[in-house]
């Protein structure tokens, strides 16, 4: 999937501006932002929803929405909730999903509600479902037409713990053992960490970074981490040095900012040099969550 | 062929919709057969406390007054329930969104939902000429009864005025995308503005063109009474045939067109 300065304007406002993205095949990808980033939006223009006011998107390669039917026929696709008939049961609303995508899908109903753990609770009306198990059966939905690509739009809305990390199992078996591609849209950092390959981050409708998850959290102003036998000692030691900076206790440890990453072998060196036994150096790691933070909250000081 | 099958599977799902429905297919059913059973019991009963005072239930005078209700006031009314279920039910559930990302066309689905509408409705229809049916046999004492062919005239007539509502319904909650709005439109225009519009003689020919007009004037000969409208049958099939083209092709535009 990709996109070329997709663009939506809702009169003066700009919901998404230019966003261009890549989603590579058979990938976990995680498209992250704030509420009202633009996530949906740009969602909606992908799956044929709403109209881009400028821009273009392939879909599987294919343009939409020149060619959206063709598109849409290999994609699943959830947009904000799932939406079920409350009056009708699992296996029931599935049945009319079937009916709209064509023939050959209605057979896969049992496949897909099984493929999802809802096949005990397929016979219940779908207004008894928890929000869990909606989201379950909005994928089931979705797989009913055994798509290459799969666009869910905050599948951990409203989740508990136990079921977000259902969800997060799926998408990686989805992506993993079945070959498919995944896009994700959250406003949960923490998740799309921990379930995504590659993300990208969008806020006020601009794609401020993309990349992998460790290209996304890799520790670009060099900080390092050292934990030893004796924090105080090693504060001292490395107090004075004119090549460390921001030196600080953190969790037990020490965290500081490098020069350059290779100053950490000497820093090691001094260490061990003064008695000192290092249980652990290493590069800080920042989590998505951090970095989405410092880029957004960059962007808002520059604003 | 998958064309044809997958729209047989799409009708068929919109049956399925509306009918597990069971409030409102009660309240469709409700609203069609109660007042059948309350005026048949109450002439039953009328007609056992005093047969000389009173009529038999049944007979052709009562089946006259069954097509009234059936084909005029409270046949449209479930007519214009399924309809508006139809068209807009799958908006306000919010599945109209998840049907479209099928990547299946907009106008396929607003066409699925006319037949699916007029298969229920036309059995909900049929129910109750069934029931009055056998209202007007069983109940005519020594009464005249309609014979096989008003019987047949009687239900192409019926379906015929139930099926132009009904479809239009549809036409308007496409339009609007609104149930509440298409019910309280539609069953206010049918039963109180049209008909005071049907007597209204000032408006003079412009009558023509109601749609209450067009459905009474057809109604069959030996039960029709005198219609408070004369047109040509001509007429009153392109009335018909205008206000069918005219609403659903509305709805299908907005169906098209609407962002999901």
């Amino acid at each position: 999937m990709q996109t070329v300065g997709l663009t939506k304007r809702f009169g003066e406002r700009t919901a998404v501006d230019g966003v261009s993205l890549v989603v590579p095949r058979g990938a976990a990808y995680g498209f992250l932002g704030h509420n009202g980033a633009g996530k949906t939006t740009l969602i909606r223009m992908l799956l044929g929803l709403t109209r881009a006011s400028a821009g273009s998107a392939t879909v599987l390669g294919l343009p939409v929405p020149a060619q959206r039917a063709e598109a849409l026929a290999r994609v699943g696709a959830i947009v904000e909730e799932p939406s079920f008939y409350p009056h009708l049961t699992g296996r029931e609303n599935l049945e009319i999903a079937a009916a709209v995508r064509g023939p050959e899908t209605r057979s896969r109903i049992d496949q897909v509600l099984h493929r999802v753990g809802l096949d005990k609770r397929a016979g219940d009306r779908v207004g008894t479902y928890s929000l869990g198990m909606r989201q379950r059966l909005g994928v089931a939905r979705c797989l009913l037409s055994d798509p290459e690509l799969l666009i869910l739009d905050e599948p951990m809305n409203g989740l508990d713990p136990g079921g977000m990390l259902e969800v997060r199992r799926m998408i990686r078996e989805l992506v993993e053992e079945e070959g498919r591609t995944v896009f994700i849209s959250s406003h949960l950092l923490d998740e799309v960490e921990k379930t995504c390959d590659v993300a990208a981050i969008i806020d006020g409708g601009r794609v401020i970074a993309q990349g992998s998850i460790e290209e996304l959290v890799a520790d670009r102003a060099g900080e390092l981490v050292i934990e030893c036998d004796d924090t105080e000692r090693a504060l001292s030691l490395l107090a004075g040095d004119p090549t460390i900076r921001n030196l600080r206790r953190e969790h037990g440890g020490l965290r500081m900012s490098l020069v350059a990453r290779e100053q950490a072998g000497e820093i090691n060196s001094k260490l061990v040099t003064a008695g000192l036994v290092v249980t652990r150096l290493e590069p800080a790691r920042r989590s998505l969550e951090e970095r989405f933070l410092e880029m957004t909250t960059r962007l808002e000081v520059a604003a | 062929m998958t064309t044809l099958i997958t729209a047989r599977q799409m009708i068929w799902a919109d049956v399925l919709r509306l009918r597990k429905k069971r409030g409102f297919i009660a309240l469709v059913l409700a609203a069609v057969i109660a007042p059948i059973v309350i005026v048949t019991g109450y002439n039953v009963i009328q007609h056992a406390s005093d047969p000389a005072a009173h009529a038999p239930a049944g007979g052709l005078h009562n089946y006259a007054r069954l097509l009234d209700m059936l084909g005029v006031f409270m046949g449209p009314v479930a007519a214009v329930l399924i309809g508006a279920e139809a068209g807009a039910g799958d908006l306000a559930a919010g599945v109209f969104r998840d049907n479209v990302i099928t990547g299946r066309s907009r106008l396929a689905l607003f066409l699925a939902r006319i037949p699916a509408a007029l298969i229920v409705c036309l059995a909900v229809t049929g129910l109750g000429f069934a029931i009055g049916l056998a209202a007007t046999f069983g109940f005519a004492g020594g009464l005249p009864t309609p014979n096989a062919s008003l019987i047949l005239e009687s239900a192409a007539w019926l379906a015929l005025a139930n099926a132009v509502v009904c479809t239009i319904a549809i036409g308007v909650a496409s339009l609007t995308g609104s149930r509440p709005g298409t019910i309280a439109g539609l069953i206010g225009w049918q039963l109180v503005l049209s008909p005071l519009l049907v007597q209204s003689s000032s408006l003079g020919s412009l009558r023509n063109g109601l749609l209450d007009g067009a459905v009474l004037f057809l109604k069959p000969g030996p039960v029709s009474g005198s219609p408070a409208i004369t047109m040509s049958v001509a007429v009153a099939v392109l009335v018909l045939l205008v206000w069918l083209a005219v609403l659903p092709s509305l709805g299908a535009w907005r169906t098209r067109t609407r962002d999901a």
